[in-house]
């Protein structure tokens, strides 16, 4: 009887120990474990300029990225130009998993608006967020609980979304050779235009061979240049003012000094200087990001140069483009207006971007300021 | 008796003006319930669940709206519905429809209409791969032409351009849109304002819009047959048109001008 007491007590001690090991063991993997649980992340898709940016955020399922895409980005994150074009107000009604397939309900802001590319942009946003976490490669978009129809062109929403039906480009890509752009204003004299040219290439708005006596798209671009270098009406006009200010002015200057070829965004002009050993090369006629969607401020370096760069969020192609801070990029485009109005990138016309795109490389600097 | 005269006079212009107030009879008293068939760009797109409505937007969302304020209706409910089920006989849900249907014989046989509220043509839009834009209906013959099953432009195919290979037909209009943008179809017949708004939200998707097919359609409010509402609808639909009302609906929703499409004979 003493005997199996001992015994007993000896298993009873066995059995404590070992569950006290077991409880060591199990909290010594706990606080292994915890730190890489906690340090898991979601993706999370804002834009930058034309294109998608990513952020890292805590959390592991759909759900945590759908909620964290909804906060929208920190103050930090909207300083380095990261922008959300889900409104403020859209909550997250609900969401579930089931196998590959994300069902996704968000609050009517969502669908409210007409800028068919914002809503684009925000369904984009969504789907991309969604997709990765839990397996899930497509997403069911609802509102209210019920079906989107109609609301967002040319995407089907009453149907699941994937990424590669927002990706893959539903248009053909433009020609390299665009066709010129149609003047409509009522021509200057030629004898009058041809010395306007002569004068915009010697103050580098134009290059030699751009002197042909014709106000073509080029030579108006230029004009529109100068005028906004000079703080004159912007109106792409050679009339007297113009003329006048043409016969006194002077080679622009860079505003900061550095070495070699690079480039600087002026956002207060809305010209950009193509620069080399400190001389100005070209002035060029830009449209920046409009208030909504700034051109961020600051130092950067072309990464990248694309002769076609589709641009998923908005559904379009960008020719000749040289990005610079993830998604922002020197590109053309068919509507460059005399002001800031683009998602955040530096917009130049057909008749000046592949000069722009042939003068920069990947690596060289862009200093985007905003007071000239 | 002269107070008797004066007191009579009183009473019945106090008749007459109940009478002008009186909403007419409608499915739910003081609202008017309008049956819609979304999607369609510019005219009505929403979400819907089930046949209920849950938001909606457009050029017929609006007039609705307008229609039930004329109609001194104090709220317009809207239910969402097949398109062919807007049109089959029997029995209706809703008060009035509206989803661009145009007025003809054979759907008055089960339906009746409103006077007309806009005037269309059919539109052919080509493909981004079309390289040559046809110049007349006998230019669009060899192309392979796409229309939402059982629309006008379906129609207008078959009457007016007879084309040499065989029509494809869609049943919805997000499936023809995406079927032009993909280039299974070279060109889609449907009407102008729906292709020229489409056109103006996504430029770069579509080719040229090639012109225009007379046939001179009128959309009209569907009502069930016999319904009451058709007068007073077509005195707020004439109002309408006279007063600016519906001209301001479209410079609001549709995005183009038809002033420089050419006519294709």
């Amino acid at each position: 009887m003493a005997a199996s007491t001992a015994a007993d007590r000896l298993r009873r001690l066995e059995m404590r120990l070992s569950a006290r090991a077991m409880t060591v063991v199990c909290a010594a993997l706990v606080v292994l474990v915890a730190p890489a649980a906690a340090q898991a992340d979601v993706t999370v898709y804002f834009l930058k300029g034309e294109q998608v940016s990513t952020v890292s955020r805590p959390g592991t399922t759909a759900a945590d990225a759908a909620r964290q895409l909804l906060a929208g980005p920190t103050e930090a994150e909207l300083a380095q130009g990261y922008r959300t074009y889900i409104r403020k107000r859209t909550a997250l009604r609900s969401i579930t998993v089931a196998g590959d397939l994300a069902t996704i309900d968000l609050s009517l802001p969502f669908v409210k608006g007409r800028n068919a590319n914002n809503l684009r942009a925000r369904l984009t946003q969504v789907v991309y967020t969604l997709v990765g976490p839990q397996g899930v490669k497509r997403v069911q978009l609802r509102v209210d609980g019920g079906t989107v129809l109609g609301v967002f062109p040319s995407v089907d929403t009453a149907v699941p979304v994937t990424p590669s039906s927002l990706e893959t480009p539903d248009t053909r890509p433009p020609d390299e050779t665009e066709p010129p752009e149609r003047v409509e204003r009522k021509p200057a004299k030629p004898s009058a235009v041809l010395d306007a040219q002569r004068r915009l290439i010697k103050l580098h708005y134009l290059v030699k061979g751009d002197a042909d006596g014709k106000l073509g798209p080029a030579t108006q671009a230029a004009v529109i240049a100068f005028q906004k270098w000079e703080g004159l009406q912007r109106d792409g006009v050679i009339g007297p003012q113009t003329r006048a200010r043409l016969a006194i002015a002077k080679r622009p200057t860079p505003i900061t000094r550095g070495p070699g070829r690079r480039a600087e965004v002026l956002i207060d002009r809305q010209v950009a200087l193509a620069i080399r050993n400190n001389r100005v090369t070209r002035v060029i006629h830009v449209s920046t990001g409009k208030p909504s969607t700034p051109t961020t401020i600051g130092s950067f370096r072309v990464y990248a140069q694309f002769e076609r760069w589709w641009s998923v969020p908005f559904s379009e192609w960008l020719l000749w483009a040289s990005p610079f801070n993830a998604g922002i990029a020197f590109h053309q485009f068919p509507d460059v207006p005399v002001f800031a109005a683009s998602h955040g990138c530096v917009r130049i016309t057909a008749a000046q971007a592949l000069w722009m795109y042939r003068f920069l490389e990947v690596g060289d600097a862009v200093r985007v300021i905003a007071r000239s | 008796m002269t107070r008797l005269l004066a007191a009579t006079v009183v009473a019945c212009g106090l008749l007459v003006a109940n009478a002008h107030a009186a909403p007419p009879p409608t499915i739910t008293a003081g609202t008017l319930t309008v049956g819609v068939s979304m999607p369609s760009d510019g005219f009505q797109v929403g979400v819907v669940d089930g046949s209920r409505v849950i938001f909606a937007a457009g050029l017929e969302i609006d007039l609705a709206n307008e229609l039930a304020g004329r109609l001194e209706l104090t709220s317009t409910t809207l239910l969402q519905s097949a398109f062919g089920d807007l049109l089959a006989p029997g029995a209706k849900p809703w008060d009035a429809a509206l989803a661009q249907v145009a007025i003809t014989k054979a759907r008055g046989r089960n339906v009746d209409f409103s006077t007309w509220y806009m005037r269309v043509d059919q539109g052919v839009l080509l493909s981004q791969y079309i390289e040559r834009t046809p110049r007349s209906r006998a230019g669009l013959r060899a192309l392979r032409l796409c229309a939402q099953k059982g629309s006008s432009g379906a129609r207008a195919i078959r009457r007016r351009v007879k084309p040499s290979r065989k029509p494809l037909l869609i049943d919805d209009v997000p499936d023809l849109m995406l079927d032009l943008q993909l280039g299974r179809c070279d060109a889609v017949v449907d009407d102008l304002p729906s292709l020229a708004t489409a056109m103006a939200h996504a430029p770069r998707r579509y080719g040229a819009l090639a012109g225009v097919i007379r046939t001179r359609e009128r959309y009209g409010v569907v009502l069930p047959q016999g319904s009451e509402l058709k007068r007073p609808i077509n005195g707020a639909i004439r109002t309408m048109r006279t007063d600016g009302t519906i001209a301001r609906l479209e410079r609001k929703w549709l995005e183009f001008s038809t002033a420089k499409v050419r006519v294709l004979k």
